[in-house]
């Protein structure tokens, strides 16, 4: 039936954009991780993929979250002497995580997972509209 | 003879299965809704007959040609909103047009399917139940 297939394409998407909260939230987490040696590189932010797959069996293109990669930016550095994660000059880097990127690719994450719902929720009044037929 | 061969029915049968293909191709819209260089896809409304033509859309007499046109009715809006935008992505599904497509979707199905129950209605109301 056409309906299960519109509603596992669109959990599809669902499972995408939870795995895109999940990496976000480790980014958030991580935002003041820093090396534990001396010197040493800290927490690299990462940045969730996606790319549309052909489902055989459903017959369309499904989304899926691809590799998960590193984000190749500069770490921030500060001045911190007393810390034990600083180099000889007395630097520690920072990961280059930046809270408010974060917060608006949650809110874009959030917002595509919305819009994933509403699609299962009108697929879902459909096939009660196509039951109703047999009440008549 | 069976119930598909009724005109009607088989008609509106056409039409339901038409709103379970969109409604699987906006689906699919929506879940990749975040996916690089995808583009939507939307299903060509069903043409009734063959090559049948567009109505033309109602308009006002004019008893002057100074007179105002109005509004012509006619158009569907879902046609003349056809413009889309590209993000640096590549990707151009807009969730506010997918949503409304479902939405509208929603609604045509379930005309269509109260079509049909009352179709029954009348059959059933022809063999007097």
């Amino acid at each position: 039936m056409d309906f299960l297939k519109s509603m596992a394409i669109a959990a599809s998407g669902l499972r995408a954009q939870a795995g895109r909260m999940r990496v976000i939230s480790e980014n958030i987490a991580n935002s003041d991780s820093v090396a534990s040696t001396p010197g040493g590189d800290p927490y690299r932010r990462r940045i969730p993929t996606f790319h549309s797959e052909l489902d055989r069996s459903l017959n369309a293109q499904v989304v899926a979250l691809g590799a998960v990669r590193n984000d190749t930016t500069d770490f921030r550095t500060k001045y911190e002497p007393g810390n034990p994660a600083a180099d000889a000059a007395g630097n520690v880097k920072y990961p280059n995580v930046n809270s408010l990127i974060e917060m608006t690719d949650m809110r874009d994450a959030q917002r595509s997972y919305e819009a994933n719902v509403n699609v299962i929720g009108s697929t879902r009044a459909m096939i009660q509209r196509t039951l109703d037929i047999l009440r008549g | 003879m069976a119930i598909s061969d009724i005109p009607i029915l088989s008609m509106l049968r056409t039409r339901l299965q038409w709103h379970q293909q969109r409604q699987q191709l906006l689906a699919q819209n929506v879940a990749n809704a975040d996916t690089p260089n995808y583009r939507p896809l939307d299903l060509v409304e069903p043409k009734f007959g063959p090559g049948a033509p567009a109505l033309a859309p109602l308009q006002l007499a004019r008893s002057d040609p100074a007179h105002l046109v109005g509004f012509g009715g006619g158009g569907d809006p879902a046609s003349t909103h056809n413009q889309f935008q590209v993000r640096p992505a590549g990707n151009a599904v807009s969730l506010e047009d997918e949503m409304i497509k479902v939405a509208s979707n929603q609604m045509d199905y379930q005309a269509a399917t109260q079509l049909y129950t009352r179709s029954l209605g009348l059959l059933k109301m022809a063999v007097g139940k």
